[in-house]
Formats: structure tokens, C-alpha cells, sequence
């Protein structure tokens, strides 16, 4: 049985404690996403689960066993490392039919698993090859092909994609995923990638800081972040945020004075907030809130405006083409379930992230 | 016009810059080669030629020096005594010291690097220091002259140079390569042993060479620690270049010498493309 189950884990590296208590149930073919910025945790998460870290405090269990003790070859996991950590000495059949030699698999069945897996990802052509003369993508594909011929119970990956250019990146994200609906195994996946996490994940899970901010599906992750760091962190191009005071809960005062009104007010009653429209969300309409356009970037499909409001940084984007020119005044309107109102606070720096949308 | 120009004098210069290296690595080994050269040469002179002043390139060559040496009774097994201590103390250095340069480089152990250092350090003490109290440990143990009490004397600062060499390798080579193996099914040793040794073969040969060459040509302990039967070719060596009763015999001198540094050579000729990779790949990555 694939099933993780994360109690209350913890990580200190002498006194100083990186993870503060993650508890995360996985079920029997899942595929969950860690995402978060670096030093958030995710990956020493994913080395908690594979056995390279100690477990400071917590349980992990996978399958019906605690593996808090259990080496890294009994946990029956199989890992895809970032830099792929191919054995140089050893050519693509060897390095795929390495951990089924250690289990003493017989030869005839190590044969045709290799085989198998060759064929599932196109490097039968390539099986003869030592890794220094592969490319980047091939050497990603053995990687992962080194992982499915052992049929473990959970397969971890650790940020697969991130020495991959652009292109092969989305390439090799639609084939983890292809992967994922063939096998159905349980599947942990770090990212720093939001769109990784997304694209690929039934679940997502934000970690911060050493802690989970939020987790949910995908799309209720876009849809309802529970804080402005998983608002900020989720979606690209990210959320726009404004923080105000709001005055009879249904007008926002920004700090040069400009009244913005709220469509819905806020049900917590706050005074100082943050609201927050993502980019894709705004409308253009005869009066909403003024901002002056900036810049217009068509890509065809969509246009992206870059526009100020009073002093503020606001993106939108509007499906298809747009007679705007940089200099005129748009008004922009949202939707009330599509504006969110977070607590006042510094919007979290993203930008890290967004290099790889 | 200008960019017409330009190129002849760039390309003269380069072309000069490349004859000046020329010039320079040539220089270099004429320095380097010319006493091995000399020592060569000398050893097939008789004494009159030996002492011609100025020196002299042509003469009539002799062999006398070997035939005479070679067949006195206590070169050969002299030389048998330095490959066996060589060998033993390179190879045992190499075990130890690899293994002890593993484990500082990835064993996340309090003092390691403390440890390492202190390891070190014990190659700055000087080994006429400890030439003596080797000697009595080894007289209280009824171990002197004897084959491994230089193996095990030569060790002392050989496994220290292989460690350090060794560790530096080892954290050249990224660590998910073990973590990986670990991940499919190995114990740490069993990912030392199957993924880390193949992979540091040609920085583990180079290392062992570089450890035989240092046994291979060890005097002090040798001269302190064995008498007789366990002696070897420095020893010799000095032995002939010391003799107050004959006085120094050159071309003995030289004929020992030369036989002394031919196994060397032949042996690093026929690992040299071993020991380049082992000493490029050290510096780049697995």
C-alpha cells in the first residue's frame, strides 16, 4: 500500500529547528505536490520520507509501518534526484537495473523490466549508452526510469525539472504526469515551481517557513488561499494586492488617500486589510477603480497591461486583443467572490518563483 | 584599412605567445630531466671519466657499475625489500586512507573536522622527531627489521596524505550518487564499495602511485628501522655515498640510483592516463 502518512514531523539541525510540526496524509496513489520557496523545507520533508534525513521528532509512516528507523532501501521508495545522480561508470541498463540487482531480482526478470521501462519513455535506442553521452532530457528520462523498474510503493522526486531548459521542462512535466496516470503510484514532488505543483498535483501542499500555509487541490488553492503568502505564491502572473483601511466596509482607503469601493465588504470585520485581485480577474468597465496604462503586451491568445494605481503596480490580463493604448486611463472591476481580503502585512516576496513560469 | 591590418600582428602574436610556452615547458624540463639525465649517464662511466674536468658527454659506456652491483649480495634483495614495503604501505595507506577520507567527507560526525586536522597536523611534525621513539617501540616489540614495521612506520604518514587527497575527491563527487544507491538498496558500505570506489578509480590509482613513490623512496625510517634483512635501496644508496672507507663510488652510485628510479617510470608511463584523469578529475566533478 502507497499511503504516507506524516504525524507532526520535525527537523532541528542542532538548535535550530527547520521543520515545525508537518503532518500530511497521502493516500494509496496520490500525487502530492511540496511547493514553497527555497528554504521553506519541502526538500528536507522529501529526505525525511526517503530516509536521508533523520526524523528529529514525529512519526512517518508509509504503508501500515512507522519507518522512522527504517534504512532507505527497506522503505521501498524510489527517488528522482534534481541532478538525476546517475552512476557515471554504469550505461543505462545497469543504472536502471542497479536496485533490482541489489534485491536479487533474477537476471531474465531485471531484463525485461528494463526493457519495459525503456519503452514507456523512448530510450530503448539508448540503453547501451553511458550517462555523460546523453542530454539533459535523456539523462532526466533514465533517471525516472531508474525509479519505475523498481514498482515501489511512493515515488519521491526532488525538483526533477529544475536543471532542464524551458521548453524540455514543460515536455518532461506532461510526461511525469502521462507517468503518474499509467502507474497510479503514490507520488511526493517537490517544487519551487508553483506552476509544477499545479499542473501536475492532485494536491498541493504550501509549506513556509518550516510550516504548512495551506493545502487543498489545486484550484482551491487559486481560488480560496487561506493567507496572503499562499495568494501571492500560487498563479502567475501573480495576485495584485492593495492595502488599505476600509471605511463602512465598503470603501477602501489607500495610504495617498485614493477611495477604491468594495463590491462585498468583509465578513471578519477588519479595519486595516490587504485586498488582493488576481490579474485575470479584473475587468475592464466603464467605472471601476482608474489606473493609468503603462504597458501592453499582446501574446495573441491574451494581453497583459501593466497599469498604476494611485502609486501601485496593478497587472491585468484580458483574453484576446485590446484597443488600450499605454497613457489612457482604464477602470477596473472584479467580481466580489473573485476579490480577497487578507489581513494587512508586506505581500511576500515571490519573485523567485516567478523566473520559472 | 585598420580592420584589414589587425589580424597579422594578433595572429604574430599569438603565435609567439605559443613558441614562448614552447620555449618555457622545454626550459622547465631540461631543468627537471638534466640531473636524471645526468645520473643516467654517469652510471655508465668508469671512475676516470666520472671525474674528467670540464665533464664529459661521449665516452666509451661500461657496465661494470651494474654488473658489479647487481650481483653483490645486497642490492637485489634490497630492492625486493623496497617493492615489498612500497607496495604493503601504499596499498594499506590506500584502504585505510580512503575509507578515513570517505567518512570525513559525508559522516555528519561531532570533531570530524577537528579530527581531520589533527591528522594532518601530524604530517608537519618532523619525522627525525619520531624517527626514535618508532625505533624503540618497535626494538620493545620485537619488531625491528622486519618488513612490517616499515609498512606499518611508512603508513604514519602516508594514510594522513591519502585521507586528505582522498576527501577532497570524495567531496567532488555529488552526494545524491550514494544517496541514490542507498535509496536502491544498498548499505552505506554497499554504496562506498559498488558506486563511490569505481568511480574514484583513477583518483584512487593516482593516489596509490603517488603513496609507492614516497614509500619507494623513504630513507630515514628505513635507515633507523631496519638493519639487515628488511633494508632498503635508499639505504643502499646512502650506504654507497657515505662509504668513509672507499669513498663514494659514482658510478655505484649512479647504477643504483638508475635502477632505483626505472620501475617508477615504467610503472607511471603505464598508468599516465590513469593518473592525468585521476589528477584532472579531482579538480572538475564525477
Amino acid at each position: 500500500m502507497g499511503t504516507v502518512n506524516i504525524r507532526d514531523a520535525r527537523k532541528s539541525y542542532g538548535s535550530v529547528e527547520v521543520l515545525h510540526g508537518v503532518s500530511i496524509d497521502i493516500e494509496d496513489g496520490e500525487f502530492v505536490a511540496l511547493v514553497g520557496p527555497s528554504g521553506c523545507g519541502k526538500s528536507t520533508l522529501l529526505r525525511m520520507i526517503a530516509g536521508l534525513e533523520d526524523i528529529t521528532g514525529g512519526e512517518i509512516h508509509i504503508g501500515d509501518r512507522v519507518v522512522n528507523d527504517v534504512a532507505p532501501k527497506d522503505r521501498d521508495i524510489a527517488m528522482v534526484f534534481q541532478n538525476y545522480a546517475l552512476y557515471p561508470h554504469k550505461n543505462v541498463r545497469e543504472n536502471m537495473g542497479f536496485a533490482l540487482r541489489q534485491r536479487r531480482v533474477p537476471r531474465a526478470d531485471i531484463e525485461q523490466r528494463v526493457t519495459e521501462a525503456a519503452r514507456i519513455l523512448g530510450l530503448e535506442h539508448l540503453l547501451d549508452r553511458k550517462p555523460r553521452q546523453l542530454s539533459g532530457g535523456q539523462r532526466q528520462r533514465v533517471a525516472m526510469g531508474r525509479a519505475i523498474v523498481r514498482d515501489p510503493n511512493v515515488f519521491l522526486f526532488d525538483e526533477p525539472l529544475s536543471n532542464l531548459d524551458a521548453k524540455l521542462r514543460v515536455q518532461m512535466r506532461s510526461e511525469i504526469k502521462e507517468l503518474h496516470q499509467r502507474l497510479k503510484t503514490t507520488t511526493i514532488y517537490v517544487t519551487h515551481d508553483q506552476i509544477e505543483a499545479m499542473t501536475l498535483a492532485d494536491r498541493v501542499v504550501v509549506l513556509n517557513g518550516g510550516v504548512i500555509e495551506q493545502e487543498g487541490p489545486p484550484l482551491e488553492l487559486y481560488d480560496n488561499p487561506a493567507s496572503l503568502f499562499v495568494a501571492a505564491f500560487i498563479g502567475s502572473p501573480p495576485m495584485n494586492f492593495l492595502e488599505g483601511d476600509l471605511v463602512d466596509n465598503t470603501c477602501l482607503v489607500l495610504s495617498d488617500g485614493t477611495r477604491l469601493e468594495l463590491p462585498a465588504g468583509d465578513p471578519k470585520g477588519r479595519s486595516r486589510i490587504t485586498v488582493g485581485v488576481r490579474p485575470e480577474h479584473f475587468e475592464l468597465s466603464e467605472n471601476g477603480w482608474p489606473a493609468t496604462v503603462s504597458v501592453v503586451e499582446p501574446t495573441g491568445s491574451e494581453t497583459q497591461i501593466t497599469a498604476r494605481l494611485a502609486g501601485n503596480v496593478v497587472r491585468v490580463l484580458v483574453r484576446g486583443r485590446t484597443a488600450v493604448r499605454p497613457g489612457e486611463t482604464i477602470h477596473l472591476s472584479a467580481a466580489p467572490d473573485l476579490i480577497h481580503i487578507f489581513d494587512a502585512a508586506p505581500v511576500p516576496e515571490v519573485a523567485e518563483m516567478e523566473d520559472v513560469a | 584599412m585598420s580592420a584589414i591590418v589587425t589580424p597579422a600582428p594578433k595572429r604574430l602574436r599569438r603565435s609567439l605567445g605559443h613558441n614562448l610556452r614552447i620555449a618555457g615547458g622545454v626550459i622547465v624540463s631540461i631543468v627537471f630531466l638534466f640531473p636524471i639525465y645526468w645520473m643516467v649517464l654517469t652510471s655508465f662511466k668508469d671512475q676516470v671519466d666520472i671525474f674528467t674536468s670540464p665533464p664529459t658527454f661521449f665516452f666509451k659506456p661500461t657496465l661494470d657499475a651494474y654488473i658489479e652491483y647487481m650481483t653483490r649480495a645486497d642490492i637485489v634483495p634490497r630492492l625486493i625489500n623496497t617493492i615489498i614495503v612500497a607496495t604493503g604501505s601504499g596499498l594499506l595507506s590506500i584502504v585505510v586512507g580512503t575509507m578515513a577520507g570517505y567518512a570525513l567527507a559525508r559522516i555528519r560526525l561531532r570533531g570530524a573536522a577537528t579530527i581531520g586536522v589533527l591528522i594532518l597536523l601530524s604530517r608537519g611534525v618532523p619525522p627525525i622527531a619520531l624517527a626514535v621513539p618508532m625505533f624503540l617501540v618497535a626494538r620493545n616489540l620485537g619488531l625491528t627489521d622486519k618488513h612490517i614495521t616499515l609498512i606499518l612506520a611508512y603508513s604514519t604518514f602516508l594514510v594522513p596524505y591519502v585521507m586528505w587527497l582522498m576527501r577532497s575527491f570524495f567531496l567532488s563527487l555529488p552526494r545524491e550518487l550514494e544517496e541514490s544507491a542507498m535509496i536502491d538498496g544498498c548499505s552505506r558500505y554497499g554504496a562506498f564499495f559498488k558506486i563511490i570506489v569505481p568511480i574514484s578509480i583513477p583518483g584512487l590509482l593516482s593516489t596509490l602511485i603517488f603513496s609507492m613513490i614516497l614509500a619507494w623512496e623513504e630513507l630515514l625510517f628505513a635507515l633507523v628501522l631496519t638493519n639487515r634483512h628488511a633494508s632498503t635501496i635508499p639505504v643502499a644508496i646512502a650506504g654507497i655515498a657515505g662509504d668513509t672507507v672507499n669513498g663514494a663510488n659514482w658510478a655505484a652510485l649512479t647504477a643504483v640510483g638508475t635502477i632505483t628510479v626505472v620501475p617508477v617510470v615504467i610503472f607511471a608511463l603505464l598508468v599516465q592516463k590513469w593518473l592525468i584523469k585521476g589528477l584532472a578529475d579531482g579538480a572538475t566533478k564525477g
